[in-house]
């Protein structure tokens, strides 16, 4: 198999076999979780196949036509960067759908949560695979939606679907500005795909001078701060814990959330080297970075504070990313390339702890909880290895990458001289601080410390091995990455640092490279650390005494305030645009049709009657328009139901009349069989309702309506004598096409059927589908009104 | 509605009507029919025995899932579209062969007839599950 061929079937896989996951489940019933385990594995073996070709330096990339015509085909393209987000995605995912085996309870509806997954997986692969940046706008708001699903996976509960509302609302309106700055792009290089413009000088140079350099830039960045939890767009992260756990795991620390970083790697060689590129990303991710990192202090919930550690530590790899200069474009590329993969084993692992923790303990309130390591001791020593690689403790993983950001930074500001050569290292370890303080909090809060004496269940045990295993896996991970830091930067770095760099790089890391610089960063770093964790309780304490005071100093402020506004308006809208009665519709289109017609009558006044018309009718079909009339009169005056929907039917059925004597047998039959079917309906709907005219119309509305329908009579009149009698400048007729080929092209001697059939079948394919949603919308419609009586 | 001359009218009707959809059907490509018109026939004949015995008469011995109906239907329609391109031709496309049967003679075999039958599910499953369920609402 071709590498290229391994890449479409590990993005399309996922979504095939989880389309048919609920057969399967008929047979495995509550095992249906290995069954998604083992999809996500043959992902992972899918990309593993292509992988050393990359791995050695090489790109793949082949498209198959999709819209030829616009320039957007269907993909991939294959470097060190999206092969190694491929191995998180898939292999996280192996890890967390055998994970959840245990954490899923049986009651629950299991096919709906592994098809999701799955369905959020292949999205994910197919993001980071695409090739054009439309195709991995697709793929990009596909997740959001999957990440939607997964956090309002319990659909009951307030909670879940508030969370859920919000990352979608975040998420989805970021990806559209995503969207409109790759149009920018588009506008200013005339291609979608990205590999021509990476492997391009001049189209890069061309962006750099272009004046809508720093619109397209921005606009891109919006969706990967979106995406990411960056700036004021973090809020929606928080409520996404709503999600289970090993969701949150997945998307919410180790995958989607990586998106914006994955974007902002994926534009580098595009847009880094300029002053704007060092002040969005970095600007952005210092400030989230700190921001984040402190306000983690406040929470009780340990979901809340991983969530809170999550934003801090994407902030990071934002920061890392926009270190640049203009001779050095990639001066923090490898450390944050490094650290992505770091985190997403020590924050994979730490979630999967705390779903054990909250499976046994019942709750995630870090306030009860204590001494937890006597009861759980497995559990203690996977979570330390966790937690303290998230610390920056030798010699796990984490210390590693954050050396390398402490490193990064110390340059950058070298680079930009003074004060920023104190600044930017300084707000660094600041940064490191408090990511120190929160992780000891994690080990202290949960397994060491005093328990309160009420609030945990009495009997607490280790958790079921199908739990343990994978975050024991991913602990491994950690020290194995931790000792030899050589096998991941191998695999891993070297390649994706080269696809952002786009020249050959090798990356020298090792567990200990002298008393340097970075070193005392770090002992600084536990040293205050230590110094701020004695003072956590009360941090927490002063955030929480000024946020009741000031609780207009926060963005959910506005985003709640935001949302109860729109939801507000809009339903004062829809109540006055759609009162109920049917009548007020109609009034609505007729008037409307009178207006759009008004226009043009006005302006053709002077030939709007023809001189010379034709009145040549023969008189059978005379005598038929004289009983439309009358019944048509009869089905408006008639003072009974029953007489007038008989005048009405018979007015139907006069009309397939005159469609026979015009020679239009498919159209007579369906007049009738249309005619009859509302006919029944009509009779069964008279049974149930009294069978006089109660209503009183006023005079007032009688009047006013038969204005409107003498006016849209004559409207019709008008416009027939002027389509038929041509006054309107004449077609070509369309028939002569249709009558010439019917037979030759489709071997059909009924025109309209194979029109319909054939020539226009997707037309139809369209309709009968429109025909299936109505169906559902009835039957929706009627059985959930059936729920609030 | 249930009177006696209602139910005996259905009763008559019904299975002239049922079979005469089908032929409306299977004549739809060369003569006046098709998928459409034979399905608005049949659909329209249900509903009549439906009004003309009661809902709930009938459903106790004969009661269909429409949606089932439409789903097939649906299926049907759009497998025949990407039949077309597992052929490599443009989704859609139909293909025409006439062959010699025994006792009917020269048939046409066309794969928008599948297509047809497709629509004539559709349409049934579509305007009877509407119809059932409105009647049934209480």
């Amino acid at each position: 198999m071709d590498s290229f061929t391994a890449i479409t079937l590990a993005v399309f896989l996922p979504f095939i076999l989880a389309g048919i996951l609920p057969a399967i489940e008929k047979l495995l019933k509550d095992k249906i979780g290995w069954y998604a385990s083992a999809i996500a594995f043959l992902s992972l073996l899918l990309i593993a196949q292509a992988a050393p070709e990359i791995i050695h330096g090489k790109t793949i990339q082949s498209s198959i036509e999709w819209l030829p015509s616009m320039g957007i085909n269907l993909s991939f393209y294959a470097d060190g960067l999206s092969v190694m987000f491929g191995f998180i995605v898939s292999g996280i995912g192996v890890i967390i759908m055998s994970y959840s085996n245990g954490y899923m309870s049986k009651k629950e509806d299991l096919p709906r949560y592994y098809q999701q997954l799955l369905f959020f997986m292949g999205s994910m692969l197919g993001m980071v695979f695409s090739a054009n940046t439309i195709q991995l706008f697709i793929f990009w708001e596909l997740t959001s939606i999957t990440s939607f699903m997964l956090i309002g996976y319990w659909r009951n509960r307030p909670m879940s679907v508030y969370g859920a509302t919000k990352s979608l609302l975040i998420t989805a309106a970021g990806g559209l500005f995503m969207l409109a700055g790759f149009l920018v792009l588009h506008a200013i290089t005339g291609t979608y795909d990205i590999p021509t413009i990476l492997h391009s000088e001049s189209m890069r140079e061309m962006i750099l001078g272009h004046e809508l350099f720093i619109v397209a830039l921005i606009l891109i960045l919006i969706g990967a701060a979106s995406k990411s939890a960056q700036g004021p767009f973090y809020i929606w992260l928080p409520n996404a814990m709503e999600a289970p756990t090993p969701v949150s795991a997945f998307l919410h620390s180790a995958t989607m959330v990586k998106a914006g970083i994955y974007l902002v790697a994926r534009i580098h060689p595009i847009f880094s080297g300029t002053e704007a590129w060092f002040i969005l990303v970095s600007g952005v991710g210092i400030f989230t970075m700190l921001l984040a990192g402190f306000l983690a202090f406040r929470q009780t919930d340990i979901k809340g504070i991983l969530a809170y550690s999550t934003i801090s530590q994407l902030a990071y790899l934002m920061t890392m990313y926009g270190y640049t200069t203009h001779h050095e474009p990639g001066i923090g590329v490898a450390a944050a390339t490094f650290h992505l993969l770091n985190h997403a084993t020590f924050k994979a692992c730490l979630f999967l702890v705390a779903g054990i923790v909250a499976h046994e303990a019942a709750t995630r309130d870090i306030t009860k909880m204590g001494g937890l390591h006597k009861e759980m001791p497995i559990t203690f020593i996977v979570a330390s290895i966790g937690a303290l690689s998230m610390a920056g403790i030798p010699p796990l993983n984490g210390f590693l990458s954050k050396e390398m950001f402490y490193e990064s930074s110390v340059e950058m500001g070298a680079l930009l001289g003074s004060p920023y050569n104190i600044l930017i290292p300084a707000l660094a370890v600041l940064g490191g601080v408090f990511t120190f303080a929160y992780s000891i909090k994690l080990i202290d809060g949960i397994f060491l410390g005093k328990r309160p004496s009420k609030g945990l269940p009495k009997h607490i045990h280790e958790p079921p091995i199908i739990m343990l295993a994978p975050a024991m896996f991913l602990a491994g991970l950690i020290i194995l990455f931790g000792l030899v830091p050589s096998l991941p930067v191998h695999n891993f770095i070297d390649p994706a640092v080269s696809g952002i760099l786009l020249e050959e790089t090798h990356l020298h890391v090792k567990l200990w490279h002298g008393f340097t610089i970075p070193l005392i960063m770090t002992i600084i770093t536990f040293a205050l650390g230590i110094l701020t964790y004695t003072q956590y309780t009360k941090i927490a304490e002063w955030q929480n005494r000024f946020n009741a005071r000031y609780p207009w100093i926060s963005v959910n402020y506005y985003y709640d305030a935001a949302v109860d506004n729109a939801r507000n308006v809009t339903s004062k809208f829809s109540n006055r645009m759609q009162p109920g009665p049917l009548k007020t519709y109609v009034l609505a289109l007729l008037l409307l049709t009178i207006a759009m017609f008004a226009i043009p009558a006005i302006l053709l006044a002077s030939s709007l009657i023809p001189g010379n018309l034709n009145f040549d009718i023969p008189p059978y079909e005379s005598i038929i328009f004289l009983f439309m009339v009358v019944l048509a009169l009869g089905a408006a005056f008639l003072p009974r139901y029953l007489p007038a929907i008989i005048s009405l039917s018979g007015l139907g059925y006069l009309v397939a009349l005159l469609f026979i004597y015009l020679q239009a047998p498919d159209l007579a039959l369906t007049q009738i069989l249309v005619e009859t079917l509302s006919t029944i309906i009509f009779l069964l709907a008279i049974a149930k309702i009294p069978q006089k005219f109660k209503e009183h119309i006023p005079r007032k509305t009688l009047v006013r309506d038969l204005l409107i329908s003498v006016t849209v009579a004559s409207m019709i009149f008008i416009m027939l004598i002027n389509a038929t009698q041509g006054i309107v400048p004449p077609f070509e007729s369309l028939s002569h096409y249709f009558i010439e080929k019917s037979l030759p092209l489709a071997g059909g001697h009924n025109i309209v059927n194979v029109i319909i059939v054939d020539f226009r079948g997707y037309d139809t394919l369209g309709e009968i589908a429109v025909l299936c949603l109505a169906a559902f919308g009835v039957y929706n419609l009627i059985n959930s009104r059936g729920d609030d009586q | 509605m249930t009177t006696l001359i209602t139910k005996t009218v259905a009763k008559i009707c019904l299975p002239l009507v049922i079979l005469f959809s089908i032929s409306l059907l299977l004549a739809g490509h060369n003569n006046p029919g098709g998928g459409f018109i034979g399905g608005v026939m049949f659909a329209s004949v249900i509903a009549l025995t439906y009004v003309a015995y009661g809902l709930d008469y009938i459903k106790s011995f004969f009661d269909p899932d429409w949606s089932n109906w439409f789903g097939f239907g649906l299926l049907l329609a759009s497998v025949t579209g990407f039949a077309a391109i597992a052929f490599s031709h443009n989704f859609l496309r139909s293909a025409v062969e006439f062959v010699h049967l025994p006792f009917f003679g020269e048939v046409e075999l066309v794969s928008a007839a599948l297509f047809d039958i497709g629509v004539y599910f559709v349409v049934i499953g579509g305007l009877l599950s509407i119809f059932k369920n409105v009647g049934d609402d209480k």
